[in-house]
């Protein structure tokens, strides 16, 4: 992994040179844009962490800078891609995404290479801070078991009739790299084969609707618990051995309505993702939004929750202490994974405004009061405490487009 | 004096009904080429060809430049959205790869030009712009 230092650094030095300009042409044919984001944010709890966030005031959990370089043949072919330098711990910084462009005409869109993700509305541009109104958008949708890119090929058909218009894509791919809960990076390697996903938005006026189904068959070892499954099997307990596999299909399914006047907007959004074994629960996360526009000045306000289904677990190991060392320990190895598994909710409010004070600059600050309405939501750090956390978070952001 | 009375126009601006009704009375007008006579848009098409849709014929869309005024008035007449929801909108789509904004021409004068010279293109104007004889009105705003 390629740490950037004070990225926030490079960022206020570029700063100082920019011009109110969007996208540089370098000549007729290659094009650099690009985008930045310096976020601070400060986390009211004495000894919990969320999303990077401690009780000391940090610029280095979300900030990033973004350069997309894109090289035009012609009209219908081109070669984009997009190099993040995150200072964030959990994304690697580098080569986000890369891919060779084809569109033969204004309907069709053909892309293949390294992509981004377009599972939920905001995946393929959660870097790009700019085009939503938040500092952070809703955690309980868009830190759960993401990874931002995969390699492979993508088709796209946006058209408009007369009063309504139909926009599909459809993916197919695979992607191999760190897995995300609860927005933490996982420390495994993942696997993941078969990626397919299917997005479609209709459209009417600025009213939109928008559905999707992804699927995928997903393999992640996690040294020490396949370790102990092995164990397990070898004991001949089967059943809490296979309730350990974390290989599997995994499906998700996301329905999102918004509807946008020149003065007001309002976004729901629905996810749920369900695995095909027993180790990672079900997780279902959504969040209701409203916001009002008053010339440069945007006003928002969001409702979200996640809900983690109950973990089943086997009951065939005895529960210690049973007078044979060897089996409490198997039993205690056992039941401990299974007590650090996120299996809580995790309720926001989120308060917050954000004034376009350039025509490729914004300024942003947020309150969110996160409540976990059951213990161990995934979300505060340290998941093996059974104590329900609460928190406000305070953000203030600076997004640039270029 | 001048200061009391932006700030007046300022508190004006921000109780008003619609934050934007300063631009309520001009007229906006699509115009495209003479050979494209007989091409029907409806508002709803012409909103979504300057979004990245096809409306089913190779029609470019020509924008002018963030921060144009009649920019702005094609936002809130066709589009329905300020212009920072439209450059926040033109941000997601680039810096997905999903679509590339419409090509951008500096001035309504040079509009006027691109628009003879590429007759597949259409474009916006203010209504009481002169249009030269090659060019047709396709659609207007009330």
């Amino acid at each position: 992994m390629i740490k950037i230092p004070g990225v926030a650094a490079v960022v206020s030095a570029l700063l100082l040179g920019a011009e109110a300009c969007y996208a540089e042409k370098l000549t007729d044919n290659l094009e650099i844009s690009g985008f930045a984001r310096v976020i601070g944010g400060y986390l009211s709890h004495s000894s919990r962490r969320f999303d990077g966030y401690t009780n000391e005031v940090s610029l280095d959990e979300q900030s990033l800078l973004a350069v997309q370089p894109s090289y035009s043949f012609n009209d219908k072919l081109s070669v984009s891609s997009q190099f993040v330098a995150h200072t964030g711990d959990d994304r690697d910084s580098g080569l986000e995404w890369a891919y060779l462009s084809y569109q033969p005409s204004s309907a069709w869109h053909f892309r293949a290479g390294k992509l981004r993700t377009p599972f939920f509305i905001y995946s393929d541009g959660y870097d790009v801070g700019y085009s939503y109104p938040w500092v952070t958008a809703p955690v309980q949708v868009y830190n759960n078991y993401l990874f931002s890119n995969f390699n492979g090929a993508s088709a796209s058909y946006y058209h408009s009739g007369n009063s309504l218009a139909l926009n599909l894509e459809a993916y197919y791919g695979y992607y191999e790299g760190d897995l995300f809960l609860a927005g933490s990076k996982v420390d495994v390697e993942t696997e993941v084969e078969d990626l397919a996903g299917i997005v479609a938005t209709i459209s009417r006026n600025n009213l939109s609707l928008r559905m999707s189904y992804h699927q995928a068959r997903n393999t992640t070892e996690i040294p020490n618990v396949s370790e102990l499954r092995s164990q397990l099997y070898a004991l001949g307990y089967n059943d809490s051995a296979k309730s350990l596999e974390s290989s599997g299909n995994v499906y998700a399914l996301q329905t999102s309505l918004s509807y946008d006047t020149l003065n007001s907007f309002y976004k729901a959004e629905w996810v749920n993702i369900v695995t095909g074994y027993e180790i990672a629960p079900e997780i279902t996360g959504y969040y209701l939004m409203a916001g009002r526009v008053i010339n440069d000045w945007t006003l928002h306000a969001t409702y979200s929750r996640s809900e983690y289904s109950a973990v089943k677990m086997s009951n065939e190991l005895p529960i210690p202490p049973t007078g044979n060392p060897q089996q409490d320990m198997l039993s205690t190895a056992y039941y401990q994974v299974f007590a650090s598994t996120p299996n809580g909710n995790l309720d926001s409010y989120t308060l917050g405004t954000r004034w376009d004070f350039r025509m490729n600059m914004a300024l942003k600050a947020e309150i969110t009061l996160l409540e976990e309405s059951r213990s161990r939501s995934g979300f505060f750090m340290s998941p093996a405490n059974d104590s329900t956390e609460n928190a406000y978070l305070y953000q203030v952001a600076w997004e640039w487009i270029f | 004096m001048r200061l009391i009375l932006s700030s007046l126009l300022a508190l004006t601006l921000l109780f008003a009904p619609g934050a934007f009704a300063a631009f309520a009375s001009e007229r906006i007008i699509i115009v495209t080429h003479s050979d494209n006579t007989g091409v029907r848009l409806s508002r709803e098409q012409i909103r979504n060809l300057f979004m990245g849709a096809s409306v089913g014929r190779d029609l470019q869309p020509v924008a002018l430049p963030p921060g144009n005024r009649t920019r702005s008035l094609f936002n809130i007449k066709i589009v329905g959205l300020s212009d920072s929801r439209v450059q926040s909108y033109w941000a997601q789509m680039k810096f997905t790869g999903r679509r590339p904004p419409p090509q951008i021409v500096n001035s309504e004068k040079a509009m006027v030009q691109y628009l003879l010279d590429t007759p597949d293109s259409i474009g916006y104007l203010t209504a009481d712009t002169d249009l030269p004889e090659d060019l047709i009105v396709i659609y207007a705003t009330d």
